[in-house]
């Protein structure tokens, strides 16, 4: 209401000055001002309008929000009625002449005798509609610019140029602005290029457009209401429906009755309490909810975990010590904040008025609350054992003596790699050939070469006989078998051995001849005995315990078994699966280990019948060993794993041990001491002590003992073979590097 | 032949839901869904093979119990906010429509549920709540300190102080806090409450605010239960030391910023006289505190439903006959006095530790912390003005005996005699004392924390785990070792020459070192060979360094050897244990060895500084 009263106030002493509409003219138009004021009418009618949009921004909504406050509002209805008579008055003013439109007149009507607005009649004639008038200019609503480089503006009806009017250049235009006073009054036509006075008429209707008002000056929004239908005289006597009137409309609703009677009688009942105090409800009214002793049903949930309490690092004066380094301050800003081992960096403050605000407060509180509804919780049963107490206790090395310690010589075959070894039955030979064909002789205990053999071709294996009466050993080669007698034999065990290898008689030939030849020689420089047509390289010779037969593999996988007084030869497979690695015989019973490169067969070579298959889970066998009692083998894999097999428990392996860093090459058990050994790529040699108890109860035993380092690993080969000298615990190891160790105890 | 199991219906599918199973299932919005587990406590789980439990899908989701879920359903607060949603929707209704009278009354009858049985389920015992209020004193002291927001609401604040002044109350009552920490991130207290280790985190005193990737919807539903938890821990806590709660607010006091200051305890006896029926109100009985649960979750179930009153009525009446352990209540409060008494006892030693002490809080230190630090352990304290008012005493007065003080030291040449006097009888000490003085248990000398001089450091009284690096044990004397370092170092360069004019002596096998046996026949063959036991030792030592140094060859102990033979699940389980064993052996060695450093660093620079003096 204030700015309403204020503007009546304006308005009522406003009468002689400036016309405020002035204002929204053209800005050149500011400065006539004070020249123009007499010349120009519109201006006279103001004032009024200005009202008209202040009236009731507020009363509206007040009308609508407030029942309560009543009386305030008669008082804002009372003002605006005065108001709104003054408008009415002040209207009927002057301000009718400005119209552009045709002007009503007030004429008392004939029939009702009312006054009523009459306006002139229109002619409907030619000229009576300004859309029909001829511009001069035909060339349509098209933009000016297209003539802008044009002498013309355009074409007349008959198809002449308009030609441009001449207009003033800048200098003009501002003397005429000086000098004209109306200039501000004309606008620039858009057709005919020339400018235009505009009416008095027309500036009003520019201004009342500025101003929101209606354009029509005439108009008056607020003409008192025309009572047709209603006020005094004019009632209504005659009802529009003839029906009597219903019960309802004058009897009390019985539904309404039971309605309120039910509200009634809740609060009687106090079940409704009208005025209920709002805030007991939203306050919390604490009370002894622990007194009941008596548990629920449910378990108690777990409690969540703590956070841990606070280190020494955590402290505002901390040790020295736990400061970070600059390095560490970088790397734990580097790091993202989920993989920081610590939220915080350790800071010392001299004083606990310098600490300041914890910036991550917030964030970590935050942090706490998400783990507390949002992680998964575990829980762990926390083990609380020493570590060590899960490597399993064996007895001591020292207990299990003797066992290999120590390197006592070594024997050296040059660059060339040692590819195979083998000790003499009684232990005082051994035998050694290198890659480059060379067969060595010497001596076991001082390591003096005795006889050296320059081999025809590569060898592939070399193998002492392992009977004890006669002494000989057999060299595999590219196609044959060699046999030879080591020189400074006593003359009866040479003579017995000669015989065997070269009897006088040739036993008879069997029913199916094979297909390899045994053929002597008596020539003290070659071989004794060869057994020709092999073939392939003979990987491995293979004794059986009794030292008539022995076995050979060769590279292309062929099985050959020979027997030696009989100087026969026999394939046992006519087809084997997969490429057969290693075979051995059995040390008692007349079984056959055949190792192809996944899987172990056992045959029993009288009933000629696969007995087991063992199943290693090795990806390639290297090696493998039986131990003298034959009940267990061991067997090795180039994937560094060693599986022992019990042959009365299972055909899956009893144990798998992986300790080797690389391949596994070789394996070997004493043939009396309960040892054995295994090499590797890596150029170690493990001794384990394996004990196997009588009593079936009982597992056998596997004590790690010592590993032996000293070979050289060399185009990644490390120790190729090892094998035992039978009576003693010592052991005999040959190296890729050209060296064969004898390791003593 | 018994039947075929069928796929997903029974073990782990079954036993476990994916959330949004377990939202379709509640028909609720996400956002209520975790409202609920909040307050109720439910949290995810993670099943053995969560493929199994996701019909054979590997996608990331998290898990809950199936039971869990079913449990949920029956939740009243479930049902609230059911109404809530309806609410909201007639709400916006009618505000949409301008009817304004109908918002107002739906606004009055807005639905509230409460937390009462929440708090009885998931804490059935006393204990089982004290114990789990760590997170929630935090998040009561963080509110506290918190301004007032159009997210936070003013009477959230007030609500969460008056909360934090209640329990500080306390335990300057019942003389309770054991341990206070001064860190970067906080003041931690640790109180022991009913026999439980309470510990809490308060932040400094500085405006905080609430950063923008933080979920304020997710900490309010948090300080909700919250409240509630505590209210009624609180009013157990009180009820049993023979207090009022709440403890009625001074707010004269309270507008002087007086903080704890402005609550007054009151004990129970004073509010016999007016009331008479308090005491019988302060015996609840079982009974009651079922209804009461019982009340609350049946509330919004019906008004008018006389029928189940009556039955309700005949259901108490009948559990009326049964004997009830509760109604023993005296003799329980008694057995939990004597309770109180012993552990009173246990803690008498901190919890008089002040007692004949009267501090004095110089301006700059924060009245907070050591107001209730100091009254905590018996201790009188005051303060200026400046600091809030409600200082029992003020500056002048003859009682004091130490000044807390945190300012570096300043000449005073105008000072008066009587200052002087007064400033010569009073201790001048930093803060760091006093917190220092609670977890050692006995008062320290004031000396090392007077004014003005470099403080101590301060270290953690929760300690850290077992082996870990240790600041306070003293480092054993290392100028002996030094020395030796010393003469090693000459040792070694004689040793080279050594090696290369000849060869060792001979009992010094390369394996002595190793082998105690062989040790032992080396010490005899050079005991017989005339070497004194002096040069043997160095010997010994000489080679056991050689060893080190030269690395070459690792030496495989029986150990390391029978480590081949283990399982597979036993190695790997052994390597997880060495690997958090060797990182907390690094961690310590590298502090101990930075330790060393340090201290060398130091005495360099002393005995620098005694040449200098010398010169």
């Amino acid at each position: 209401m204030a700015s309403v009263s204020n503007l009546r106030k304006r308005k009522s002493s406003a009468p002689g000055q400036a016309p405020k509409d002035e204002q929204l003219l053209p800005v050149s138009a500011l400065e006539m001002l004070s020249e123009d004021e007499h010349d120009e009418e519109p201006e006279s009618d103001d004032g009024n309008y200005e009202e008209f949009p202040e009236i009731d921004a507020a009363s509206d909504t007040e009308e609508e929000e407030d029942d309560d406050d009543d009386d305030d509002d008669d008082d804002d209805e009372g003002e605006e009625g005065e108001e709104e008579a003054d408008y009415s008055s002040d209207a009927s003013g002057s301000e009718k002449k400005l119209s552009i439109f045709p002007k009503a007149k007030v004429v008392i009507s004939d029939i009702t005798g009312e006054p009523k607005k009459v306006y002139p009649e229109i002619e409907p004639d030619y000229d009576s509609d300004s859309s029909t008038e001829d511009a001069p200019n035909r060339i349509g609503n098209i933009p000016m610019h297209w003539y802008d480089d044009m002498p013309h503006i355009g074409y007349d009806v008959d198809g002449k140029k308009l030609l441009r009017p001449a207009v003033g250049d800048e200098l003009d235009k501002f003397l005429k602005t000086q000098e004209d006073p109306t200039t501000w009054m004309s606008v620039l036509d858009n057709n005919t290029q020339a400018e235009k006075q505009l009416s008095p008429e027309e500036l009003d209707l520019i201004r009342r457009l500025y101003q929101n008002e209606n354009p029509d000056a005439g108009y008056d929004p607020y003409e008192p209401m025309v009572e047709w239908f209603t006020g005094k005289g004019k009632e209504e006597i005659m009802p529009l429906s003839a029906a009597p009137e219903p019960k309802r409309r004058w009897i009390p609703s019985k539904w309404e009755k039971q309605k309120v009677m039910k509200i009634v009688r809740a609060i009687r009942q106090g079940r409704i309490v009208p005025s209920k105090p709002k805030t007991s409800s939203t306050e919390p009214r604490f009370y002894a909810v622990w007194s009941d002793p008596i548990p629920s049903l449910h378990p108690p949930p777990l409690p969540a975990p703590k956070p841990r309490p606070p280190t020494h690092a955590e402290s505002y004066n901390p040790p020295e010590e736990y400061l970070p380094t600059e390095e560490e301050r970088k790397e734990w800003e580097a790091t993202d904040k989920e993989d920081r081992e610590r939220d915080y960096l350790p800071q010392k403050h001299s004083a606990l008025r310098l600490v300041p605000a914890y910036d991550q407060f917030i964030q970590q509180r935050f942090s706490r609350q998400l783990d507390l509804y949002l992680a998964p919780r575990i829980q762990r049963t926390r083990l609380r054992i020493d570590p060590n107490s899960l490597i399993p206790k064996l007895p001591s090395p020292s207990s299990l003596k003797p066992f290999p310690t120590y390197k006592s010589l070594d024997f050296s075959h040059g660059a060339s790699r040692v590819c195979c070894i083998s000790a003499s039955p009684d232990g005082a030979w051994v035998l050694s050939a290198s890659e480059s064909g060379v067969i060595s002789l010497w001596e076991a205990i001082i390591g003096r070469e005795v006889k050296k053999w320059n081999a025809s071709g590569k060898v592939g294996s070399i193998s002492w006989c392992q009977n004890p009466e006669s002494y000989y050993f057999i060299v595999g080669l590219e196609d044959r078998l060699e046999f030879f007698i080591p020189p400074n034999l006593p003359s009866s065990l040479h003579t017995f051995t000669k015989n065997l290898l070269a009897p006088a008689t040739l036993p008879p030939q069997p029913a199916t001849p094979s297909p390899l030849k045994w053929i002597s020689s008596s020539d003290p420089e070659k071989p004794v005995l060869v057994v020709a047509n092999l073939s392939g390289l003979t990987k491995q010779i293979a004794w059986h315990a009794r030292g008539d037969y022995f076995a050979t593999v060769s590279s292309d996988g062929g099985v050959w078994i020979h027997q030696v007084t009989k100087r026969h030869s026999q394939s046992p497979f006519k087809k084997i699966k997969g490429t057969v690695q290693i075979v051995l015989f059995h040390p008692k019973k007349p079984n056959f280990f055949v190792a192809t490169q996944t899987y172990v067969r056992l045959y029993n070579l009288s009933e000629q019948k696969l007995i087991k298959t063992l199943m290693p889970g090795i990806k390639w066998i290297s090696s493998m060993s039986v131990h003298p009692s034959g009940d267990h083998i061991i067997v090795g894999g180039y994937d560094r794993k060693l599986c022992w097999f019990d042959l009365e428990l299972s055909n899956k392996p009893y144990k798998i041990l992986r300790y080797h860093t690389r391949a596994i090459r070789s394996l070997h058990f004493h043939p009396t001491y309960p040892l054995f050994a295994s090499s590797s790529d890596d150029g170690t040699i493990q001794i384990f002590h394996a004990r196997i108890y009588h009593d079936l109860m009982t597992d056998p035993l596997i004590v790690p003992l010592k590993i032996l380092r000293g070979h050289i690993v060399k185009d990644g080969l490390g120790v190729l073979q090892v094998e035992w000298i039978s009576r003693q615990p010592w052991l005999l190891s040959a190296g890729a590097d050209g060296k064969i160790d004898l390791w003593c105890s | 032949m018994a039947r075929l199991k069928q796929k997903g219906k029974a073990g782990a599918a079954k036993a476990y839901v994916t959330r949004s199973a377990a939202v379709k299932k509640l028909q609720i919005s996400l956002a209520d869904f975790r409202r609920l587990c909040i307050l109720k406590g439910i949290f995810p789980r993670e099943p053995r093979h969560r493929k199994k439990a996701n019909k054979g899908s590997s996608a990331p989701t998290s898990f809950y119990y199936a039971k869990d879920i079913a449990y949920l359903a029956h939740e009243p607060v479930l049902r609230k906010l059911r109404e809530h949603k309806a609410f909201a929707k007639k709400l916006s209704r009618a505000i949409g429509r301008g009817e304004w009278s109908t918002a107002k009354s739906l606004d009055e009858h807005k639905p509230t549920y409460r937390l009462d049985h929440i708090i009885k389920e998931r804490y059935p015992t006393f204990i089982d709540a004290v114990r789990d209020i760590d997170d929630a004193l935090c998040m009561i002291f963080l509110f506290a300190n918190l301004p007032a927001t159009s997210r936070v609401s003013a009477a959230l604040i007030d609500n969460c102080t008056r909360l934090a002044a209640e329990w500080q109350l306390y335990n300057i009552h019942s003389h309770s806090l054991r341990k206070v920490f001064l860190s970067i991130k906080g003041v931690y207290y640790q109180a022991e409450v009913m026999g439980q280790n309470v510990t809490w985190l308060v932040p400094y005193q500085f405006t905080q605010n609430i950063p923008a990737d933080v979920d304020v919807r997710v900490m309010l539903t948090f300080l909700e239960l919250y409240q509630t938890l505590l209210g009624f821990i609180f009013f157990k806590l009180y009820t049993d030391a023979g207090l009022v709660y709440p403890p009625p607010l001074d707010t004269k006091k309270d507008g002087t910023a007086a903080g704890v200051g402005a609550f007054s305890l009151q004990q129970t006896s004073e509010q016999h006289a007016p009331g008479a029926k308090k005491p019988s109100e302060l015996k609840v009985s079982a009974k009651d505190v079922r209804q009461t649960i019982k009340a609350i979750s049946s509330e919004a179930l019906d008004d008018d439903s006389t029928d189940n009153r009556a039955e309700e009525d005949e259901a108490t009446a009948a559990e009326d006959f049964i004997p009830q352990p509760s109604k023993s209540n005296p003799g329980e409060a008694a057995v939990l006095s004597t309770f109180q008494s012993l552990s009173a006892q246990e803690g008498s030693t901190i919890a008089k530790l002040f007692a004949p002490y009267t501090f004095w809080l110089s301006r700059e230190t924060p009245r907070p912390i050591f107001e209730f630090v100091v009254r905590s352990c018996g201790g009188r304290i005051g303060w200026p003005a400046s600091s809030g008012s409600g200082s029992p005493f003020d500056e002048s007065d003859e009682s004091i005996t130490h000044v807390i003080i945190d300012r570096p030291l300043v000449e005073r040449p105008n000072e008066t005699q009587e200052e002087r006097q007064r400033r010569l009888q009073r201790k001048y000490i930093q803060p760091q004392w006093a917190i220092d003085c609670i977890n050692a248990g006995k008062i320290l000398l004031e000396e090392k924390y007077a004014q003005g001089k470099p403080l101590p450091p301060h270290l953690s009284p929760f300690g850290d785990y077992e082996g870990a690096y240790d600041p306070a044990a003293v480092i054993p004397d290392d100028g002996v070792e030094m020395a030796e370092r010393e003469s090693d170092e000459e040792e070694e360069d004689a040793e080279v020459g050594e090696d290369d004019a000849g060869p060792r002596p001979p009992l010094l096998a390369a394996d002595v070192t190793e082998d105690p046996d062989a040790l032992r026949a080396a010490e005899l063959a050079a005991e017989a060979a005339g070497v004194d036991y002096g040069a043997f030792e160095q010997e010994v030592r000489k080679t056991k360094k050689a060893k080190g140094k030269v690395g070459l060859v690792p030496v495989e102990t029986e150990e390391e050897m029978n480590k081949m033979l283990m399982s597979n699940k036993k190695r790997k389980l052994y390597e997880r244990m060495k690997y958090g064993q060797q990182k907390k052996d690094a961690e310590r060695t590298k502090l101990e060895q930075r330790r060393k450093e340090l201290d060398e660093e130091k005495r360099q620079r002393k005995k620098e500084r005694i040449i200098h003096s010398q010169s």
